[in-house]
């Protein structure tokens, strides 16, 4: 060591300049995880502890802690619980469906038509993202529910409505589109907002028809958008817990009121576990598609 | 690069919420057992919705100015919500004496139903102070006892699930369980009970509905062997079960005790199983109908009583025993029925009890009090799957 220093001046400084370096990119690396380790621990211990212990607790049998698959088969064998995971799916599927539908409507119009009424929409709509969930819940309830606003005006023209709604999947749905088209409008207006005039001023100006302006540009460069704010819309409802629970029947429930009966009713941690999991893997198909989307659109950048 | 800060700008952010949410928990904590107060101190603790805090505030401000006792005593509430994921009271009182505190500010406790079985359960009567009638002067000529416990608390308030009605379409209610069927077969779908577990009401509809087919000694009983006779109970559940109230083409059973209530109320039920205090106290605020009545049948529902404990370990007894006889007093009685339509345990004749006389035929001593403990669990459970289901 200490004769290549004498000998060769060149590599001398070059031996210098490296662990300058070296010790400067620790120093930095150092700061770096510094700042991290604070979120990395609360999440590690917040987040990541509690998921791993769920997994282990949801193979563990309740009385004696051994290794069992009976937690898990419990929710595919009985009846009551397979009803509650195909309504589930069911409510959550028609959910997101109607409502992206709409809110892809609701943003198309937005976005190109400019009259005052566009304008008041445009700011109306957001409003309900302000209301507190559960006098929105409330709100529906008084205006659906057989004895409601709905039935109350029928009757001033003498005919007595019943929707039925209450207690149904369609007074759930119904609750869950107010929720979640003004979010997937938002979401999508967005996107459309990105979209330049002089594209599409372009593609008529060559003589594009309306259809094939919107089939061609608008919804290739809006697709993404519309996925995201789907797999948002998914997620959020099959865990959803103050709607069906205010609005659903008895049987079969929502896989976020079955939850709740498992932990808080009949005590049962290690099927709460397992029932967790499963909704965890269920909302983890429609992360999937997200992060497939967004890897897929870097592609397309390049 | 400017994913990556974005990234380590959530994740600081997402910290600094956890912290605060964190520190938020810690910030209950302040309240904790150990003694601070000097002698004419008396901390109560209480527990429940926030109608109880209401009350117990009220009673608190009453007994600090107004009472015999004012000026010798100074009273102070320690209230904790329920339903808010704080440690519970009864698991405070069990840390406490667990712990082998002897000097704590748990100086009278406020406790009743399935808390107080639970907490006699884990830490045993002793835990409590054996009450001394002769320094609870206002306690002569009470009759009401509790079944747990019965010479370590004082109860001093009551309530029991009646049957609410709505007296404009049910001008004569059935009084007894018979009738009552007889009346859901001639009025399919306007009779009402909300699922067992998600309210007090739906729980004591359905057991009482089961217990009725069996011996008196099951009601009080945790003996695992009883269930094997629920079958019948069941059955008759199932029979009626056609009757009750349907909305959507299916029968519904609503959650939670004002599930029903509303339902009531807007006259999509006619008849409901539901709390005597809730009835009156929200008829008395205007939020129900004024036609809307009570009545207990025969077999009657389940009431069950709330009642004043002296911890062994808390520090003021005396302080403690003089709360409990204000409790008992005329004015603190009658507080209690005007704001939360409890029923009184004292004599009704010195009372004003203007806008809440339906009380007046409910009698405490007579309530059928159940504790089946554990067995309740298991209940909910077989009714979700042989009832709930049901269409």
């Amino acid at each position: 060591m200490h004769e290549i220093i004498v000998h060769s001046v060149p590599g001398k400084y070059k031996q210098r300049k490296g662990r300058k370096e070296m010790s400067k990119s620790l120093k930095q690396n150092l700061v770096v995880y510094g700042m991290v380790m604070p979120a990395f621990l609360v999440v590690m211990l917040t987040v990541a502890y509690p998921i791993v212990s769920a997994v282990i607790q949801s193979f563990q049998d309740s009385a004696t802690g051994a290794f069992t698959l009976d937690n898990y088969m419990y929710f595919f064998t009985d009846e009551a619980q397979k009803s509650n995971l195909a309504y589930t799916l069911y409510i959550v599927i028609v959910t997101v469906v109607v409502a992206i539908v709409v809110a892809y409507l609701l943003a198309l119009y937005l976005r190109f038509v400019k009259s005052r009424i566009a304008k008041a929409i445009g700011m109306l709509y957001l409003l309900p993202r302000f209301v507190p969930a559960m006098c929105a819940v409330y709100a529906m309830i008084t205006i659906i529910r057989d004895t409601g606003l709905i039935n109350r005006i029928g009757q001033l023209f003498g005919v007595n409505i019943n929707l039925g709604m209450m207690y149904h999947a369609s007074g759930i749905i119904t609750m869950n589109l107010w929720f979640n088209i003004p979010f997937a409008a938002m979401m999508i207006a967005a996107g459309l907002g990105g979209i330049p005039d002089s594209i599409i001023e372009a593609a008529s100006d060559v003589g594009a028809g309306k259809i094939k302006i919107f089939t061609s540009m608008i919804l290739p460069l809006s697709i993404k958008d519309v996925i995201v704010a789907a797999t948002f819309v998914f997620m959020s409802n099959v865990s959803s817990f103050t709607t069906p629970y205010l609005m659903g029947g008895n049987s079969p429930r929502m896989l976020g009121i079955a939850l709740y009966d498992q932990f808080n009713r009949y005590l049962e941690y290690n099927r709460s576990a397992a029932l967790s999991v499963i909704m965890f893997l269920i909302c983890s198909v429609s992360a999937g598609v997200y992060i497939y989307t967004n890897l897929k659109e870097n592609d397309w950048e390049k | 690069m400017k994913k990556i800060r974005a990234k380590s700008i959530a994740a600081a952010l997402m910290a600094g919420v956890m912290l605060f949410g964190l520190a938020g928990c810690g910030a209950g904590d302040s309240s904790s057992g150990e003694n601070t107060s000097s002698d004419n101190t008396i901390t109560i603790w209480a527990t429940g919705s926030d109608n109880v805090r209401q009350v117990y505030e009220t009673l608190v401000d009453d007994f600090n100015t107004n009472s015999d006792y004012a000026g010798e005593y100074t009273a102070e509430l320690q209230f904790m919500l329920s339903g808010t994921g704080t440690q519970s009271l009864t698991d405070m009182l069990v840390a406490a004496q667990q712990a082998g505190q002897t000097d704590t500010d748990y100086d009278l406790v406020d406790l009743g139903g399935d808390d107080l079985s639970n907490v006699v359960s884990r830490i045993g009567e002793d835990a409590f102070v054996k009450i001394d009638d002769s320094k609870i002067p206002n306690a002569e000529g009470i009759g009401a006892e509790s079944t747990v416990a019965t010479d370590y608390v004082q109860p001093y308030r009551g309530t029991t699930v009646v049957l609410a009605y709505d007296s404009e379409k049910v001008p004569n209610p059935p009084t007894t369980m018979d009738e009552l069927v007889e009346w859901m077969e001639q009025n399919p779908g306007r009779f009402a009970y909300n699922a067992p577990g998600t309210g007090g009401a739906g729980d004591s509809f359905a057991r009482t509905s089961v217990y009725n087919f069996l011996p008196e000694e099951a009601m009080t009983s945790d003996d695992t062997s009883w269930e094997e006779q629920w079958d019948e109970g069941f059955e008759f559940l199932k029979e009626i079960h056609q009757y009750m109230y349907s909305s959507g083409g299916s029968i519904v059973y609503p959650n939670k005790n004002q599930g029903t209530l509303d339902l009531l109320n807007q006259g999509e039920i006619d008849m409901c199983a539901n709390w005597a205090d809730m009835v009156l106290s929200q008829r008395a605020a205007g939020t129900l109908k004024d036609t809307i009545k009570i009545t207990q049948i025969e077999p009657a529902f389940t009431g069950s009583l709330q009642s004043l404990a002296i911890p062994t370990f808390g520090s003021n007894e005396d302080g403690a025993y003089a709360f409990i006889d204000y409790m008992l007093s005329d004015d603190a009685q009658e507080i209690l029925v005007k704001d939360m339509a409890a029923i009184p345990l004292v004599d009704t004749s010195d009372l004003d009890m203007t806008g809440f006389e339906d009380i007046l035929n409910l009698d405490v001593n007579n309530f059928r009090i159940m504790s089946i403990g554990d067995l309740g669990t298991d209940f909910n459970q077989r009714w979700d799957s042989e009832i709930g289901t049901l269409n």
